[in-house]
């Protein structure tokens, strides 16, 4: 595991996150964040899909959610 | 009118303001005529007559005739005269209960068969009072929605603190609309609706009550006996073709009481009801406005919004 | 709670006097003589998505084609059930771990039960893969409180040579009027393999067709997955999401069918052997390979979405580091571009990279003592990716949602430098990938 480096980024990454809370919109303010297309996975099925074939195809997995699940690919 | 008025609009941004504009000058006018709370306008008038008869334009007359309609209709439940027994009923969460005799002497001034309603002359008891507070925000919707179709086929959704009408849409770009839950505070909404086109309407009691003796006594009051309505949901949300159809029907199933449900089944409307006491669990959900009237907020507010939003399958 | 839910009515006669006179009555009101009936409908129970997928691979590799079904049923209360199918039929081959050699090569199914050959200088692939997987997953979301939301959920699946078993368990709440949100994860899994023939001891030597005597039975591995996540509305149209997860797997890890060629240190040739009398089997030295049974991942995963005029930017990146070695990084974009009110475009980029695991080797060099964990196995080794795709949607009359997607997605990549022996050529060792990702999908409520 590369400690520095990981070190790093969750501190940029922690100072970020803490400057969030002042951040956001009011209720009424939702309508474009509201919209289909704003959501952070449009479309699950399609990301299961790619989860899987980069599963099988590559070393890294996940990221965004967990693994739906194993299969003897890698 | 006492609540955040909105116009969600599909056009482009100069339609858009037309649109608003529009709804806005009408909102306004109707309110400034027909509000109770302003000195000069027409209801102010006929209030402050003081027995005499008063002489009213065209659009005050078909909305008493709309009321007197509605009265028949409801057998006395709806009654635009009723607003007098406000003062004695205070709708602050506490257990003030008024006495039955002060309840009995307002009930005096009580009644819209003692009002003599002969078209365009109107001739009241001193000391009696109209008040269109139940039937001027879905008439002002409908009629703000009206003249936005007149404007352009641009779809349009006209909404006065959760009275609705939707204009110009097609049946496959609805609006989603929220059912407000009764949890306080909550930003979930009871059930979603898809509102193509129609109007709207909800009546609710869930904010203003009394509680006495641990019995809940909802806001809606019936004007034959001065006193709540037993036993009425806490809110009745009512899909109809016009905006006003839609608030009256809300109303009078709010009247029924704990007849609520079969009074809307009879009816054979689109209705949802909810009743208090079941938790609600809320979370992320769409912006809702709230449903109901509340503390006067004068003047109006509007906001625009454009959107463009399709009706979301949920993540 | 009691809610009354009367079936649409738009036809008046239908309608008791009540309705009906007031109708009239508010027609009256409002000055006009008839009005268009309402249309409003509550939200639909069910709904699905379907996804039909090809993968292909260049020169006759892996093949799979599957067909995805998730069912979503919404409950009152934003309470959700999901539960999800997918069947896959994977056939072609995939490269074995062994490198190309000048002469014939012979393999050992890893069934013992018969060999293959590959021509020389051909890069040897393992075809044992022809194979049905069916997967299934259900889970559960629901409210709790008022700014809680938690799920529940379990995962399954099977194929002739492996199983799995999973549950998983998060929380989320929200924060600031619903600007923020933190969740917090947890996922469990068992997978049981039973290869075919036995997995084979680790480093051991292939044997002849019909010896299993280096084989132990079946195997397991088991999974730990935490996640923590952020999300947050930065304005009105821009939202960010950052994660870290960590992963720990213990247990059977090697792929029972990957293995290493036994080369001459100095001149890169594979070493020779005979089979015993009367048996067929490999001519060359080849070794199963060996990974560590424990491996623990650190990810750290960005994503930005971005409206701008119509359009959303979708921006993400992720850093995995474990304790194989691997670093990889991932660089990902789509862009929706909406085409008129109901169809859209949206073209997708991926870039991936990653560094070889510490006990990752092209070949074993023979005389040398043997590692403690060796794999030829491609995609543990130094390559870089990318994915260029295109996908076109459209929304019918109906409400229902289809689209088209297609992708090429390509590997490239090298044996380090310090494993080469001789003037062997890095890219010509290193198998690399060429691929066709088709996927057509369909979406309705019920």
């Amino acid at each position: 595991m590369h400690g520095p480096k990981a070190v790093m980024i969750l501190v940029s990454v922690s100072a970020a996150v803490a400057g969030c809370t002042s951040m956001g919109v009011e209720p009424w303010e939702r309508d474009v964040l509201a919209r289909e297309e704003m959501r952070l996975t449009t479309d699950p099925v399609e990301a299961g899909i790619d989860d899987h074939i980069y599963f099988s195809k590559e070393a890294s997995s996940g990221g965004r959610g967990f693994g739906g699940g194993g299969c003897g690919c890698n | 009118m006492g609540s955040p008025c909105q116009v969600l609009s599909r056009a482009g941004p100069s339609t858009a303001r037309q649109q608003l504009e529009a709804v806005a000058t009408e909102a306004w006018r109707i309110e400034a005529k027909f509000s109770r709370y302003l000195a000069g306008n027409v209801v102010d008038r006929i209030n402050s007559a003081g027995g005499e008869t008063v002489e009213v334009d065209e659009e005050t007359a078909r909305l008493l005739d709309f009321s007197a309609t509605l009265h028949a209709l409801s057998g006395g439940l709806f009654d635009i005269t009723s607003g007098a027994l406000r003062e004695a009923w205070r709708f602050d969460g506490s257990d003030r209960v008024p006495r039955e005799s002060e309840v009995r002497r307002i009930l005096h001034r009580v009644g819209w068969h003692k009002v003599c309603w002969d078209r365009p002359r109107l001739t009241m008891a001193p000391g009696m009072q109209l008040d269109f507070g139940g039937v001027a925000k879905e008439y002002a919707v409908d009629r703000a929605a009206a003249l936005v179709a007149t404007l352009d086929d641009a779809p349009c959704l006209v909404n006065f603190g959760g009275d609705l009408a939707a204009v110009g849409a097609g049946e496959s770009e609805p609006w989603l609309v929220g059912i407000e839950s009764l949890h306080p505070g909550a930003a979930t909404p009871f059930r979603r609706i898809r509102l193509a086109r129609g109007g709207l309407a909800t009546s609710g009691d869930a904010r203003r009550f009394l509680l006495k003796d641990g019995v809940r006594l909802g806001h809606i009051l019936d004007p034959r006996t001065g006193w709540p309505v037993a036993g009425a949901p806490g809110s009745v949300t009512v899909a109809a073709d016009t905006c006003t159809a839609a608030g009256m029907l809300s109303t009078l199933a709010m009247l029924e009481g704990a007849g609520a449900e079969r009074f809307l089944e009879r009816e054979g409307v689109r209705s949802w009801c909810i009743r208090p006491g079941a938790p609600r669990a809320p979370r992320r959900g769409d912006n809702l406005l709230d449903s109901g009237a509340r503390a006067k907020d004068f003047p109006l507010k509007f906001r625009l919004t454009c959107v463009h939003t399709r009706p979301g399958r949920q993540m | 709670m009691a809610a009354i839910d009367a079936p649409a009515v738009t036809g008046s006669s239908e309608r008791s006097n009540t309705a009906r006179t007031l109708a009239t009555a508010a027609c009256t009101l409002l000055g006009t003589a008839t009005t268009l009936p309402v249309v409003a409908q509550e939200e639909p129970d069910w709904e699905f998505d379907t996804s039909l997928l090809y993968y292909g691979e260049s020169d006759q590799r892996v093949q799979d084609a599957s067909l995805n079904v998730l069912a979503r049923r919404l409950f009152p209360d934003d309470r959700v059930l999901s539960i999800g199918l997918a069947v896959d039929s994977l056939t072609g081959a995939t490269p074995s771990g062994a490198i190309p050699q000048a002469g014939v090569q012979t393999f050992t199914r890893p069934s013992g039960d018969g060999s293959y050959t590959v021509a020389p200088g051909e890069l040897p692939l393992d075809d044992t893969f022809l194979d049905t997987r069916y997967a299934l997953t259900a889970g559960w979301q629901q409210p709790l409180g008022r700014l809680y939301t938690g799920s529940a959920g379990l995962s399954f699946s099977t194929e002739y040579d492996y199983t799995h078993v999973g549950a998983n368990l998060a929380l989320a709440r929200d924060f600031n009027k619903r600007n923020t949100t933190v969740s917090v994860g947890l996922a469990v899994a068992r997978d049981d393999l039973d290869p075919v023939g036995g997995a084979p001891l680790s480093l051991s030597s292939m044997t002849d067709v019909g010896d299993l005597t280096n084989r132990a039975g079946s195997q397991s591995k088991d999974v730990v997955d935490l996640l923590l996540g952020v999300t947050q509305v930065v304005n009105e149209k821009f939202v960010v999401q950052l994660n870290y997860s960590l992963s720990d797997a213990s247990g059977y890890l090697n792929d029972p069918y990957k293995i290493l060629s036994v080369v001459d240190p100095l001149t890169g040739d594979g070493i020779m052997r005979t089979p015993s009398p009367g048996a067929e089997g490999p001519l060359h030295e080849y070794r199963f390979e060996s990974r560590p049974d424990q491996r623990t991942k650190h990810s750290l995963f960005g994503q930005g979405k971005y409206h701008l005029d119509g359009k959303v930017l979708d921006v993400s990146y992720r850093f995995m580091t474990d304790d194989w070695g691997i670093d990889s990084h991932t660089l990902e974009g789509k862009l929706y571009w909406p085409l008129g009110e109901t169809r859209y475009l949206e073209p997708h980029l991926r870039f991936y990279t990653q560094s070889e695991a510490d006990f990752y080797r092209v070949s074993l060099r023979d005389g040398e003592p043997l590692p403690g964990f060796a794999s030829a196995d491609y995609r543990l080794g130094n390559f870089d990716a990318v994915t260029a795709g295109l996908k076109y949607g459209w929304r019918t009359d109906s409400g229902h949602d289809l689209s088209l997607r297609l992708e090429y997605y390509r590997q490239d990549g090298e044996v380090p430098a310090a494993q080469l022996i001789g003037d062997q050529d890095p890219s010509a060792l290193y198998p690399g990938l060429d691929a066709i990702i088709f996927n057509f999908s369909y979406a309705f409520d019920l």
